[in-house]
């Protein structure tokens, strides 16, 4: 195998590495439609002191985002059926935070009053569209016959589907409005570690394989490289013939320095009586390039 | 009388808000504490870049003052000067600011040239796992022994990041432990270099470095980048500015960038970053018996490292042809306090043999361990965050 095939070959393994990796299931929607309650018979109030449907929006995103000018509807063939209002803060929803409507069709009494009800005694389809009214952010379809004070949603906010594409929206056993549906006491990589990995055996043995993987990985790939770039340096000095100097090259650094010096000295008129000899003398003690440097160092504290 | 009462009460009422009337024990131990990394960096110059900020920042942190009166002046008191600017530390923005301009300083020659160097980088982070371990059986929690592990990655700003993401109660104490440590590293790791080598494996002659194209320094950063954060994306903050910087300083047309990432840059970075960190050492804060436990750790990581760099060359050589051998001077070398664990490797293989020159050699995996402590931070921030 040449090297033009050897270079062929590692581009397709490191093709084919990433293109196993795509995971095509995986899906973020910016926005989620992440919990509904249909039915409000002694839950949540809101803050005219009644109770209504309601429907919660999930940021799912780690940036800020803003609602206004997206549009809310429960009507498939009208989807710019209420304009989430202009010029209300709290329309501004930090990342991973969530934001309340209430279907109780009383627009007038605020950003956050839509203008439709749900049916509890039917399916409900909910829709957030783009400021165009056409792009879909988000929907969900609420089966009928939620019981009262119960809602429909996903059980970890804006995950609406796991890696196999299931869809995991259910009704949920807890109501939790404006907050996480998921409430996680603790984190449970740590409850995980300290049930399973108490003295850290696992954990190191992992991050050793794979701190070493990723180094090894750079050496393979550089002793590559390094191996490709010693082959067009002497590929190039054959093509321009300078392969005999190209050689010396090989045989010793201090040689080339020693013989540079002396060009450099001949230059500068201070090579010795011979005009056409260049003498290089041996010195006594090795000399090498890197002595200088050890006058830069700070000495060993003592 | 009555003007003699104001007088009095005024004097009292200054009293009150002064650092005399407010000092404790803990406020004169940790004022000795920053005279004497001062005296240090001043003295015995230990890493004066890094001590001299960091110890007066301790004095600015421990001037007593009324806490209570809320005068937003404590770098823990919200919307105060100082703590406006540890936001950076807390927030994690120096730590890849500084990072950035390693690259932009860091000649990965050594480190291309003679790449299976590379590996003594990865062995040498067996410190931050043997720190992990420790500081599990002394009761800390997973995120915390995370945060008190990375002080033996010997990376100061690494050491940053990773508290503030895992447990930032204990950032003031890793920092100044990791700190503190980089700073003594000609201290800590001469005993063991010499009491793991032998007289024949000190004298050791490694290959002169062949040249290293410009091709070829170009390519380092960008597979080093998408190599490393491809299998830990965890670690982009630090990798990423750490392969940027090296871009700026390879790519020879960025020349301007390269030297202010490299220079002013850093230097205000460090300044910043140096001060905040000594000052987050308030007494009433940061004294407490937990500090001197991670203390304790950090150093015991450091030694651990610096065994595990010198003993992993030891096992390479003995796979290596005798004319290739690695000196295990180098080892301890992996751990990422550049450049100061490969001066110790050059310092100390000179006084074996005046001729012997392990600097350059030792670069490659003291750079690598730079590499490789970001890496080892990316999985515990994946694990434990």
């Amino acid at each position: 195998m040449n090297m033009t095939e050897k270079i062929k070959l590692s581009i397709l393994v490191i093709s084919l590495l990433l293109l196993a990796g795509c995971n095509k299931n995986i899906e973020h929607p910016d926005w989620v439609i992440n919990e509904v309650m249909v039915n409000n018979k002694t839950n949540f109030i809101d803050d005219f002191g009644e109770r209504h449907a309601w429907i919660e929006i999930y940021n799912n995103t780690a940036r800020t985002q803003n609602l206004t000018g997206a549009f809310l509807t429960n009507d498939p063939n009208n989807p710019k059926k209420y304009p989430i209002p202009q010029g209300d803060v709290k329309t501004i929803v930090k990342p991973h935070q969530h934001v309340v409507f209430w279907a109780d069709n009383m627009p007038s009494k605020g950003t956050f009053h839509l203008n439709f009800k749900l049916d509890p005694d039917k399916e409900n389809y909910i829709a957030l569209y783009e400021l165009d009214g056409k792009t879909l952010l988000d929907k969900i379809t609420i089966p009928a016959g939620i019981p009262a004070d119960k809602t429909y949603g996903y059980e970890a906010d804006g995950i609406e589907s796991d890696q196999a594409g299931n869809y995991l929206g259910k009704v949920l056993d807890r109501v939790t409005p404006g907050s996480n549906n998921m409430v996680i006491g603790e984190n449970p990589k740590i409850v995980s570690l300290k049930k399973n990995d108490p003295w850290g055996v696992m954990i190191t043995i992992t991050s050793m394989l794979v701190v070493f993987l990723g180094l090894i990985v750079l050496y393979f790939v550089f002793k590559f490289t390094g191996r490709i770039a010693k082959r067009l340096t002497r590929l190039n000095a054959i093509r321009s013939g300078k392969l005999s100097a190209y050689k010396t090259h090989e045989i010793s650094g201090e040689v080339l320095a020693a013989i540079s010096a002396a060009i450099y000295e001949m230059d500068q008129d201070v090579h010795d009586k011979e005009s056409t000899i260049l003498t290089i003398d041996e010195v006594k003690r090795t000399y090498s390039p890197w002595s200088s440097k050890i006058y830069n160092m700070r000495q060993l504290p003592k | 009388m009555n003007i003699l009462l104001s007088l009095s009460d005024n004097l009292t009422t200054f009293w009150e808000y002064s650092g005399f009337a407010n000092s404790t024990i803990g406020h004169i131990t940790m004022i000795v504490i920053g005279l004497f990394f001062i005296f240090l960096a001043v003295k015995y110059e230990y890493e004066p870049l890094l001590l001299i900020p960091i110890g007066f920042g301790i004095l600015i942190g421990n001037i007593p003052f009324n806490e209570a009166a809320n005068l937003q002046i404590g770098i823990y008191e919200e919307g105060s000067v100082l703590n406006i600017l540890y936001q950076g530390v807390v927030q994690g923005w120096y730590p890849p600011l500084i990072f950035l301009g390693i690259g932009a300083m860091t000649d990965f020659t050594a480190l291309i040239s003679n790449p299976k160097l590379i590996l003594i980088g990865a062995a040498a982070q067996f410190g931050i796992f043997g720190a992990y371990f420790i500081a599990l059986q002394m009761g800390f929690e997973p995120n915390q022994a995370g945060a008190i592990g990375i002080i033996g990655g010997a990376d100061g700003p690494t050491a940053i990041f990773i508290t503030s993401k895992l447990a930032p109660n204990l950032l003031g104490a890793v920092a100044i432990s990791a700190y503190s440590y980089m700073a003594l590293v000609p201290v800590i790791q001469p005993p063991f270099m010499r009491l793991l080598t032998n007289d024949k494996e000190r004298v050791i002659r490694m290959k002169t470095p062949r040249a290293v194209s410009q091709t070829e320094k170009i390519i380092f950063p960008i597979v080093g980048l998408l190599l490393t954060t491809f299998l830990v994306p965890s670690g982009l903050p630090l990798l990423g500015m750490l392969f940027f910087g090296n871009m700026l300083k390879e790519s020879g047309v960025t020349r301007r960038l390269a030297e202010t990432a490299r220079g002013p840059l850093i230097d205000i970075v460090t300044i910043l970053l140096g001060v905040t960190v000594g000052a987050s050492t308030q007494a009433t804060t940061f004294l407490k018996f937990q500090s001197l436990q991670i203390f304790g750790i950090g150093a015991i990581s450091f030694v651990i490292a610096t065994c595990a760099g010198i003993l992993f060359v030891k096992f390479l050589n003995l796979f290596l042809k005798r004319d290739n051998k690695i000196n295990p001077l180098i080892g301890n070398s992996g751990v990422s306090a550049v450049p100061d664990s490969a001066r110790i490797s050059q310092q100390i293989g000179v006084g074996y043999d005046p001729n012997n020159y392990l600097l350059m050699h030792a670069m490659g995996p003291n750079v690598a361990g730079v590499i490789g402590s970001a890496v080892a931070a990316g999985i515990l921030l994946g694990f434990l965050y």
